[in-house]
């Protein structure tokens, strides 16, 4: 496509947007959103927010999904793009931080904006560079078998040293199953010639990140939950949370940038001090949060709950415990409950949605289970297991993060938990995910839950670590825009929020009332 | 009542008249490893063990500021304590100054949850099983203090403690960083870890060791972690081996942090 017809494109989509988009007053307040114009939106493919578009991004807008719309909120005002590192196609690949990072999905990418987007272009979007968007560099380009795991679960190739860089492990790695032929190839294979092993990750959503920096809380030289040393931001020597990445491998926005502009982009020279320094004045401004939904209608209003929608983002406080009855963790004040059953049927229909939500907050928030084996948060001293609710582990205010230091393995990676298709003469369904056999030495205590072998689609942390114990863990999320950007969990294994639901289930036995699973669904959806 | 009655009956006597012999006396030391039991009740689930036919009580679910922490279902657990005549809880007896720490091994056999009995309440847990009321269950934290310490002078001696047979964990943060602070203010000539591996000598007499590398391992672990957050001054490590006399014995897995000035 040409310069000229991608900008009128854009300016065509903007124009689209701009229908429904809620501005900001001049007060700071949000007005009510104007009748969603679906046509607008019904065609993904004009969704799409390629590199160097330079195209404004609007100081408030929305963006429709599954559930209603998403809506973005830039504190600062209109975003200009042109030339702006995070929009611009700085990789010799072609590819932007706003590539993986897409407006529509939340600044995250859906597993269906990444298929339509293969429709779209054939698959030669630079999305789909060898690089880390195939299941492995040296697969044939233009076959979608090729990009199996981006297209059908969204799922980044991180490729990382092994073993890890200046770190004692504590275990040894062997390939037990390598459905895309990476961790075993003589080049990217764990004994190849890059002595890499690649695990498959979705890209994390780029809103909401003065939360996910925040180190107000819990946060020390020595990590809360394990002793170890915490990492020190480079630029003031203070320690941080930890908390951005799935391996909390990079802990400052600079540090994840420029990493992705090196890994994801593959620039040829590092970003300047002052592209950092812009990328991060952006991600810090920028707010989002499910602002609609096609049957609750507007969600933040007047007199409606305090931390629902990207505005009440934008006002809330950082770095704050919220599993407690003074904060709380997603703030509703009951708002939506014992609703009047509506003088209209929509009205009606309206009001019975709004208080399913509360019922699936006051679940998330009250409903105690019994958390065993979990690495990480049964052994920080509250025992296992342990009789408490969602909350305890997704405690942070307004996010649902875990408060610092938040790797656990709740299961989603490491077997037996993992997703996995049945082992019979019957299934036809084939594993996707790699599967290592992890073998802790004997010298140490074993992992207290999985023993000294342990069977991971990904060890998360402790590719990173080295720790035996970090096997399968993974950094907590925060629970905002889940709607513009299935699938979930780190390796995309639930394919939807009912999925999500049902995984926490299975995994801890809790023995949801399936009324319990449709509010949950609807409570997560309008976050 | 037939004689096979009153046989068994008397057997039955018998067999209480000798638990209740074996039962230790209030002030009594005891050790031993067992594994845990959670009990659920219609608030928090309290924590039991078993030993030679008799119930402990061990603590409550609270949150991470209780100085006695649950242990680990899937290990066993060694319990040290003062056996007390204080009133059961959770139908377990009281100990005092009791210590927990989960055995490092799984153990499958450590699997008993107890549904809630009307007969247990838990009305003294200073935190619901939800969320908390805004604060820590243990304000400050046992051990811990909200008061500015003054001035470190002369030597300076800190002792950490260790689960069995493991290095730093989550009970240690605070401490790690309580040396730092203070080694920032003395600004020390010297460092010097000593490692001790902990030895427990039970109730039967059993002596329980850690693993043989265990003082070095947790010394090395101890001294690399004060050096990479900033105490680079010249060090020294060493490691011991304890001996046990089954009193107070989880004082002997510890790491012994000296500064110098």
């Amino acid at each position: 496509m040409s310069k000229l017809k991608t900008k009128l494109v854009a300016w065509q989509r903007l124009l689209c947007f701009l229908i429904t988009v809620m501005v900001s007053s001049i007060d700071g307040t949000l007005a009510v959103a104007q009748p969603v114009q679906e046509e607008a939106f019904s065609d993904r493919s004009l969704l799409w927010w390629s590199p160097g578009e330079d195209r404004p991004l609007p100081a408030y807008i929305e963006y429709e999904n599954e559930y209603g719309r998403t809506g973005l909120l830039n504190t600062s005002g209109v975003i200009e793009t042109d030339g702006h590192p995070f929009f611009e196609a700085l990789g010799t690949n072609g590819r932007g931080c706003v590539t993986c990072h897409q407006p529509a999905d939340a600044m995250s990418i859906s597993a269906a904006t990444i298929q339509q987007r293969w429709q779209d272009t054939n698959g030669t979007d630079p999305l789909f560079a060898p690089v880390d968007g195939m299941d492995c560099p040296n697969k044939p380009a233009g076959d979608p078998v090729s990009h199996s795991l981006l297209l059908s679960r969204g799922l980044i190739r991180v490729a990382l040293p092994w073993p890890p860089v200046d770190v004692e492990t504590e275990f040894d790695l062997e390939v037990v199953r390598d459905p895309t032929g990476c961790n075993t190839d003589p080049v990217y294979g764990i004994e190849g010639e890059k002595q890499q092993v690649s695990v498959y990750r979705r890209p994390r959503p780029a809103i909401n990140l003065r939360y996910v920096a925040s180190s107000r809380f819990g946060v020390s030289p020595f990590i809360g939950k394990t002793g170890q040393l915490a990492a020190v931001d480079p630029e003031t020597g203070r320690p941080l949370n930890m908390n951005m990445m799935a391996d909390a491998r990079d802990s400052t926005l600079k540090q994840q940038a420029q990493n992705a502009a090196l890994g994801h982009l593959e620039v040829d020279t590092p970003l300047s001090d002052d592209q950092l320094d812009a990328i991060q004045e952006f991600e810090l401004q920028l707010y989002g949060a499910q602002a609609w939904d096609f049957t609750g209608g507007p969600l933040s209003v007047d007199g409606g709950p305090s931390g629902i929608g990207p505005q009440a983002m934008a006002d809330g406080s950082d770095g704050v415990l919220g599993n407690n009855t003074t904060r709380f963790v997603f703030p509703m004040e009951n708002k939506w409950a014992d609703l009047p059953e509506g003088a209209t049927e929509n009205e009606a229909t309206r009001n019975a949605f709004l208080e399913s939500v509360q019922r699936g907050h006051d679940n998330f928030f009250y409903r105690t289970f019994w958390i065993k084996d979990a690495m990480h948060i049964n052994t920080v001293g509250l025992g296992n297991p342990i009789k408490r609710t969602c909350a305890t582990c997704h405690g942070m205010h307004m996010t649902g993060m875990d408060t610092a230091n938040g790797w656990m393995d709740l299961g989603t990676t490491n077997l037996p938990w993992a997703l996995e298709p049945p082992e019979s003469p019957w299934a036809e369904e084939e594993p996707v995910m790699p599967l290592f056999k992890i073998t802790c030495r004997d010298d140490l205590p074993p992992h207290p839950f999985l023993g000294r072998t342990i069977y991971t689609q990904d060890p998360g942390r402790a590719l990173i670590s080295g720790k035996c114990e970090d096997v399968g863990t993974i950094v907590i999320q925060q629970f905002r825009g889940l709607s513009a950007r299935a699938p979930y969990f780190s390796n995309g294994s639930a394919a939807n929020l009912r999925e999500l639901v049902d995984f926490y289930d299975r995994r801890f036995n809790i023995r949801y009332t399936e009324q319990e699973k449709v509010d949950l669904v609807n409570f997560l959806s309008i976050l | 009542m037939n004689l096979i009655s009153k046989t068994f009956m008397s057997l039955a006597v018998a067999s209480v008249a000798n638990t209740l012999l074996a039962a230790p006396a209030p002030g009594e030391r005891i050790s031993f490893v067992s594994c845990p039991i959670v009990r659920d009740t219609a608030t928090v689930p309290c924590w039991l063990s078993e030993y030679e036919g008799d119930s402990y009580y061990l603590t409550i679910q609270s949150d991470v500021s209780a100085s006695v922490q649950p242990p680990l279902l899937g290990h066993q657990v060694l319990v040290e304590g003062i056996v007390t005549d204080a009133p059961a809880i959770c139908g377990g007896i009281v100990l005092d100054e009791v210590r927990l720490t989960a055995m490092p091994e799984l153990d499958a056999n450590c699997n008993t949850m107890l549904p809630a009995d009307d007969r247990y309440i838990i009305d003294f847990n200073p935190r619901p099983p939800g969320p908390s009321a805004g604060r820590l269950a243990f304000d400050p934290p046992p051990g811990g203090s909200k008061e500015e310490p003054p001035p470190p002078e002369g030597p300076q001696e800190f002792d950490i403690y260790f689960d069995f047979d493991k290095g730093i964990s989550f009970r240690h943060p605070r401490l790690l960083s309580e040396i730092l602070t203070i080694a920032e203010k003395l600004q020390p000539s010297r460092l010097v870890v000593t490692g001790v591996r902990g030895a427990h000598l039970l109730s039967d007499g059993t002596l329980l060791r850690e693993a043989p590398n265990t003082g070095r391992r947790r010394a090395e672990e101890v001294a690399g972690l004060l050096r990479d957050a900033g105490i680079a001054v010249q060090g020294e490590v060493n490691w011991i081996d304890a001996v046990a006399d089954g009193v107070d014995d989880w004082q002997s897995r510890r790491v012994t942090v000296r500064l110098l000035p």
